[in-house]
């Protein structure tokens, strides 16, 4: 048990830093909800960004910092499936990678290489080509999309597909868990500043103590989405989900609620945080199906501290 | 970055499990062990007097007070299993995590060798003269007086909600020696000392946890004081931010989460709604225990602790809160007489958020230490 970052990861954390440093205010004109990131995703490309988890030297526990680290930017990147969950599918898939579940419509669907087609327990694959897959309207702050009815999807073993599954929980944490510290950040900022009753909203206890919850609860999803990507165990991968998608709905509503109208506007950028959230706590079968997953993996055998 | 333990820490806890396995009694998991029972203190000195035997009970402390300068890890993987068994050591975990290493820093070479080696071996137990009913959080305003006469301190007030008073050898007290919040000091007080009366509680924590305990113009020679005048608030931030970390009572709650779903999944009562609640409680265990894990590590590391111990300690607020709500809910029946176990941690739980300070003091430090919001103006 050593918390320090070896030089490679204090390397890689640097450099994605820079990166994500470049890209870490939205553009004032931009008032809507997806906001993409072609230019932060080309240097993502350039700098062979996306294949971190098979450098030895960063592993999965290199790729989860910097798909934290990328969440936190206003600019939506498929980051975390690429880095997370594509060196564990057949055939040296393409990115971006993008999930689809029970046909419902998806994140970057529409621009996407490969899609994970998950219909109850199966998990399939499809490479989509142009006239696979439509651009869907959303609130979500995602770019969605949907596949078309007759792509064909070839399916993944079982034993593939409860792989896929475990690094889709770890991408998703490892998503949720930038998403909410981007989200306390712009939401400590604002009421630093906002006086009413002529102090700051953030003087005031009743904000203090919920935003504290709020930081408590995003140090421990980190740290779950951490240890589940170096395990590499099923059981620290469902309880890095469940922790990331309920920490996430709370984060959510209390980050509006500290923002009150300023966060109804597409101004303020909060929304591009929680409306990402709000579209990762529904994945793989949100809480109630990470519950399940918990409870085989953890509730079925012995209780180690390993 | 890496969440493996070494070997060495493998078979330093594998030693601890196999002791425990030899020597808590075999009916320890039915007993309705309260922490602070006359029956628990005086097991406690016998198990502890074991543990101390094979080097057991203060391995992180100096070999010149008869540890072993084990590292921080080994420190908290011993705490781990005691208090997955349910904290055998009853009060005597407060010798082992603060009030030994406090006096190690502070104290005098005599106070040192009056009371440190009695705590080695596991034969004394103490008590914290802390909160008064004037004083909890604002521990600052306490009124307790010690007044300087010659030789000695005259000490006069009351202290309350002190656990273990009515078994402790010796109190760890905060006692005003002049005005405003420098004015505070400590003091090493036998509680044999004429002029001192100790009252319990009756408490949902159990039979024997709490007392008020009463100081009537009690005198102590002037060398019972700890440090120096008006050093308490120094000496018990550092005795305070042991503490906080210090007990990891996630691995209590764990092994009650565990415990309470085999007996829902022998019942057949483990249903959807139960699993949620399971899944909820075992993630919020598992982030305590990371977050506690960090402390550990910056310590080893000889990094500075701020407010992260006050996160790690909130964090583990949740895990206990959760895990006593899911058994109260799922297994009510064990806080009837079917599980004492359940209901021991169930008690014990109760407290987190209360114990060595209210956990909404912690929010403040998070609040303005770790978010930087601004302070609530006084």
């Amino acid at each position: 048990m050593d918390f320090n970052l070896s030089g490679d990861q204090e390397a890689l954390a640097s450099a994605v830093d820079k990166i994500a440093g470049a890209f870490a205010a939205k553009p004032t004109e931009f008032h809507d909800f997806a906001l993409t990131g072609g230019a932060l995703e080309r240097e993502l490309e350039d700098g062979d960004y996306f294949n971190i988890a098979t450098v030895p030297e960063w592993g999965p526990i290199g790729a989860v910092m910097a798909v934290d680290r990328l969440a936190r930017c206003p600019y939506a990147v498929e980051t975390a499936l690429s880095m997370l969950v594509r060196p564990h599918l057949p055939n040296d898939a393409p990115r971006p990678v993008t999930l689809v579940e029970h046909g419902r419509p998806g994140r970057f669907v529409a621009g996407a290489k490969t899609v994970l087609v998950i219909d109850g327990d199966n998990i399939g694959i499809v490479y989509p080509s142009g006239g696979d897959t439509q651009r869907v309207e959303s609130i979500f702050a995602y770019p969605m999309g949907r596949l078309v009815d007759t792509v064909t999807v070839e399916p993944l073993s079982i034993s593939e597909a409860a792989v896929v599954r475990q690094w889709l929980q770890v991408a998703i944490a490892a998503e949720i868990s930038g998403l909410i510290q981007a989200a306390i950040a712009s939401t400590v900022e604002h009421i630093s500043q906002r006086k009413q009753f002529g102090r700051p909203l953030g003087s005031f206890q009743a904000l203090r103590h919920r935003m504290a919850e709020c930081a408590v609860l995003a140090g421990g999803v980190k740290w779950l989405a951490l240890k589940a990507a170096d395990s590499a165990a099923p059981a620290d991968a469902a309880l890095a989900a469940y922790h990331a998608q309920d920490s996430a709905v709370r984060i959510a509503y209390e980050c509006h609620q500290m923002l009150a109208a300023m966060g109804m506007t597409l101004e303020h950028p909060l929304h591009l945080w929680t409306y990402r959230l709000k579209a990762l706590v529904s994945e793989l079968g949100g809480r109630s199906a990470q519950a399940v997953s918990v409870a085989a993996g953890c509730f079925n055998g012995g209780m180690d501290t390993d | 970055m890496e969440f493996v333990w070494d070997n060495d820490q493998r078979t330093f806890r594998r030693t601890v499990r196999a002791f425990l396995a030899a020597h808590l009694p075999k009916e320890w998991e039915t007993l309705a062990h309260g922490p602070a029972t006359e029956w628990q203190s005086a097991f406690s000195k016998r198990f502890c007097a074991e543990l101390a035997a094979v080097g057991l009970l203060v391995p992180h402390w100096p070999a010149q007070w008869g540890g072993r300068d084990a590292d921080a890890w080994m420190a908290f993987i011993l705490a781990e299993e005691m208090w997955a068994a349910g904290e055998p050591r009853g009060g005597q975990y407060m010798n082992v995590n603060w009030i030994g290493p406090t006096i190690m820093r502070f104290g005098t070479p005599e106070q040192q060798a009056r009371y440190i080696p009695p705590m080695a071996q596991g034969m004394t137990l103490w008590c914290q003269g802390f909160s008064e009913p004037e004083s909890g959080s604002d521990l600052a305003s306490l009124r307790t007086r010690a007044e300087r006469d010659g030789e000695t301190y005259r000490i006069t007030g009351q202290k309350i909600w002190t656990s273990y008073a009515s078994e402790a050898d010796t109190c760890f007290l905060l006692a005003r020696t002049s005005p405003g919040r420098n004015g505070i000091s400590v003091f090493l007080v036998p509680m044999t000392t004429p002029g001192i009366t100790v009252r319990s509680i009756p408490s949902l924590i159990g039979e024997g946890d709490i007392h008020e305990v009463f100081f009537d113009s009690v005198e102590i020679p002037s060398d019972a004081l700890l440090g120096a005048e008006g050093q308490a608030w120094d000496i018990a931030k550092t005795a305070l931010s042991l503490e906080r970390v210090g007990i990891p009572r996630f691995s209590f709650a764990i092994r009650a989460l565990h415990r309470a779903v085999k007996t829902l999944q022998r019942l057949q009562r483990f249903g959807s709604g139960a699993m949620e609640r399971a899944a909820q409680a075992r993630a919020a265990c598992e982030a305590a225990r990371f977050y506690s894990y960090s402390i550990v590590d910056r310590r080893r590391h000889g990094l500075p602790i701020g407010a992260e111990a006050s996160a790690a300690r909130y964090a583990t607020v949740l895990a206990e809160r959760a895990v006593s709500e899911f058994v109260v809910e799922f297994v009510p029946e064990a806080m009837s007489g079917s599980d004492p176990s359940l209901l021991a941690h169930h008690q014990r739980a109760i407290v987190a958020g209360i114990a060595s300070g209210a956990a909404e003091i912690q929010l403040n430090i998070i609040a303005s230490d770790l978010l930087g919001l601004p302070r609530e103006p006084r």
